[in-house]
């Protein structure tokens, strides 16, 4: 705050000199080794994963890969099916995205939009979800699914999604709440229904929340271990997790870390990129809220 | 605004979601009961043609799934069964299986992979009895070349529950490398060498320990990882359970940490790191290995007493490696820890028969000598098959393999994390507990006593 204030109101006329300011210049540096020091484990990531199996091991660890072992990359299909992993976590990501998105966005409207009696009552009841941990709705959840005969398939990794999840709905409904009520007004003038006015005017208008809901529901989705442990048991079907996990599980022998991180490192892939995408609806989220 | 009809869809919307939360926390919470008990199903449809399928539950690691590669004979040998192999990375292997057996999806045959050991799957009455199975089979322990004292472990109250598949144990590895640069000669394989002493070791630990301010050169002559902390004191002698928890299941009715003895003996443990300063601590063998790792992989110590297990990284050493027994440290009877693991058929298997055959597959020496090049070095229970293992390591003398391996058998207790109950507790608070005094912020008379009370409490749960 006082950074921005102190370079705002500096005079013009000194611009022509071209100080640098001390403020300025140390919260620079500041800013340079904070995000020098937040990349160095992600550097060793990436430099662990080109090194040899033997390098690996050595100690002190050496900064850089003495041999750049760029078949490391190959290797990581040979050890694991990482296309299909890959794939198949891709699938499940994506579809949980979407389902998370119409079923928490669909509810949270509901939430926000409608005065009834109650209204507040079933709202604490969706919140009160939360508070139930996975390891206690897990087995009876499997039995659930294993009665519908869903074991060894991807569906209870993806329904669920399409069913709303409390967090999400919370978040979303208090983005609704912020939205111009004129707006829905001219759209029932227009002669909108409902859905339509969700579909036309509430979602468009809350892209910055439903970026950070997309962000969400694919990272839970992407890292998730246990469910599709659980759930999955041919091999064929197992999810990145479930395949890199695998690479640790041994007790009697030494990982192979440099191929843990290859997985890695391709495994943050989507998530960088969907950061990237998810950066700008905030951007322009800002900018286009339509009424001031 | 607040039209009625609208109202209504609202909340019928979100009623139907709250009701489907519900339904998914409610449902099926009977279930562990009600599954078909085991022991009846296939014993009367030998010959009916039906093929079944029995299910085998093991670690998703390269060296438990390579049994996917022995399938295939075994079910050309027996065309009336099929097996799967159903999977679970380590972490999750225990949450898997209740989750498994709860759902009424029990697998047939697994061991005691996870965190929890033999005791507390006895005590939770989740596997089968075999006695009568082994007994109606007529199978004979010596077919299969097992010993009879490893069969026994797996033996409570005269019913025999696991039938040993693997069996790893306690032995000294050392850095020849380190040796060399120190002249000094070789430790011994041989367990009947009476010249081979704890006190002796230490006097050896000295001469290779180097402590400098450069991380790089520091080097320390012996890590002492003998067994989990809570089985340490026997090496010396002291023994902390009382003498019924091997014969009722794991189920102390006594223990002893707080007594002098047993504090004695762990006393010497620490002593090798405080006073004679010839073992590492704590931090700094997590700042050169990691987390989980063995500072002795990185070539920075002499002797290394520890699970057999690090054999199998041998060949990726960066130096020469040599095994050694473990020395004498005051108790005549125990110098190794074992580490077997049983095959056991679970309680809701629909088909014991049909597993049982599968165990004893996986016991032949044939296939046993075929797992150890599989699973790249499991080692057999089979004494037979086990001459191939001891072949099996670049650069090692099979001799020495051979001496160690029938020293620790000889010589050897089996491991307590397998053979008392609620152990992954105990352990996880003997962990907890003993990081003060490991590092040097606590003393062992203020640490003991609470441990005491602490593991009675845990035992009664």
């Amino acid at each position: 705050m006082s950074i921005v204030r102190t370079a705002n109101h500096r005079p013009a006329a000194s611009a022509h000199r071209r100080r640098i300011d001390p403020v300025k210049a140390a919260s620079f540096i500041t800013l340079l080794i904070t995000t020098f020091l937040m990349l160095l484990p992600l550097f060793f990531m990436v430099s662990t994963s080109l090194k040899s199996k033997k390098e690996m091991l050595k100690f002190p660890p050496t900064f850089l890969p003495e041999s750049w072992a760029w078949s490391n990359y190959r290797d990581i299909f040979d050890t694991l099916q990482f296309g299909t992993l890959y794939k198949n976590s891709l699938i499940i990501a994506v579809l949980t995205v979407i389902g998370t998105l119409i079923s928490s966005g669909l509810v949270a409207y509901g939430f926000a939009r409608f005065r009834g009696r109650g209204n507040q009552f079933l709202f604490v009841l969706v919140l009160s979800t939360m508070m139930l941990p996975y390891p206690a709705i897990m087995i009876p959840q499997f039995v659930l699914f294993s009665h519908m005969n869903w074991i060894d398939t991807f569906l209870p990794l993806i329904v669920p999604a399409f069913f709303g999840s409390a967090y999400n709905i919370f978040l979303l409904r208090q983005f609704f709440t912020t939205l111009p009520e004129e707006l829905f007004d001219a759209g029932r003038i227009d002669g909108c229904g409902e859905l339509r006015m969700w579909w036309t005017i509430a979602l468009p208008l809350s892209a910055p929340a439903l970026a950070t809901v997309a962000i969400f529901a694919f990272i839970y989705s992407w890292n998730d271990l246990l469910t599709p442990v659980l759930y999955l048991s041919s091999s064929e079907k197992f999810t990145l997790p479930v395949g890199m996990a695998s690479l640790t599980s041994s007790r009697f022998r030494i990982p192979p870390w440099h191929l843990l991180m290859v997985a890695s490192v391709l495994a943050m892939l989507p998530i960088v990129t969907l950061f990237a995408l998810a950066q700008k609806q905030f951007v322009e989220g800002i900018v286009l809220t339509g009424i001031k | 605004m607040n039209n009625r009809n609208r109202k209504t869809t609202a909340l019928l919307l979100a009623a139907g979601l709250t009701a489907m939360a519900a339904l998914s926390g409610c449902s099926g919470g009977k279930s562990a009961g009600n599954v078909a008990t085991g022991n009846n199903g296939a014993a009367g449809e030998g010959g009916s043609g039906e093929p079944v399928t029995i299910t085998y539950y093991t670690i998703d690691s390269e060296d438990r799934t390579f049994v996917e590669k022995l399938i295939p004979d075994f079910e050309k040998e027996h065309p009336n069964i099929q097996v799967k192999v159903e999977k679970a990375p380590y972490e999750q292997f225990d949450s898997k299986l209740q989750t498994l057996i709860a759902g009424g999806k029990s697998p047939d045959v697994t061991s005691h992979y996870g965190y929890g050991g033999f005791a507390e799957y006895y005590n939770k009455d989740m596997l089968l009895d075999l006695t009568d199975l082994i007994k109606e089979d007529g199978f004979k322990a010596e077919d299969y070349h097992i010993p009879d004292n490893l069969m026994k472990i797996y033996t409570v109250k005269d019913r025999t529950y696991g039938i040993p598949v693997n069996m790893y144990v306690t032995l000294m590895l050392y850095n020849k490398d380190m040796f060399d640069a120190a002249k000094l000669s070789y430790p011994p394989s041989d367990y009947e060498d009476k010249s081979w002493t704890f006190d002796k070791m230490v006097e050896e630990a000295k001469k290779m320990t180097l402590v400098s301010d450069d991380i790089a050169k520091t080097q320390y002559g012996v890590d002492f990882t003998w067994a989990e902390r809570d089985m340490r004191p026997l090496y010396f002698g002291a023994e902390p359970y009382s003498e019924d928890t091997w014969s009722n299941g794991g189920v102390p009715s006594e223990t002893h940490f707080d007594s002098p003895e047993v504090i004695a003996a762990y006393q010497k443990l620490f002593d090798l790191i405080f006073k004679d300063k010839v073992s590492p601590t704590s931090e700094w063998s997590k700042s050169v290995a990691g987390q989980n790792g063995d500072p002795f992989v990185a070539g920075k110590i002499g002797m290394s007493i520890g699970g057999s297990w690090n054999l199998a990284g041998a060949n990726d050493f960066p130096f020469k490696i040599g095994v050694a027994a473990v020395p004498w440290g005051g108790n005549d009877k125990v110098r190794s820890t074992l580490f077997v693991d049983p095959l056991m058929i679970l309680k809701d298997s629909k088909h014991p028969k049909e597993a049982f055959e599968w165990i004893k597959y996986l016991v032949t020496t044939e296939v046993q000598e075929k797992s150890i090049e599989l699973s790249g070095g499991n080692p057999p229970v089979n004494t037979e098959a086990a001459e191939a293992y001891y072949k099996h390591f670049e650069g090692i003398d099979p001799q020495d393999v051979k001496k160690v391996y029938e020293g620790a058998v000889k010589y050897g207790f089996e491991s307590y994390n397998h053979l008392i109950t609620n152990y992954s507790q105990i352990n996880d608070m003997f962990i907890n507990e003993l990081q003060p005094v490991e590092t040097g912020h606590k003393t062992l008379e203020e640490v003991m006593p609470v441990i005491q009370k602490k593991v009675t409490e845990i035992i009664k749960r």
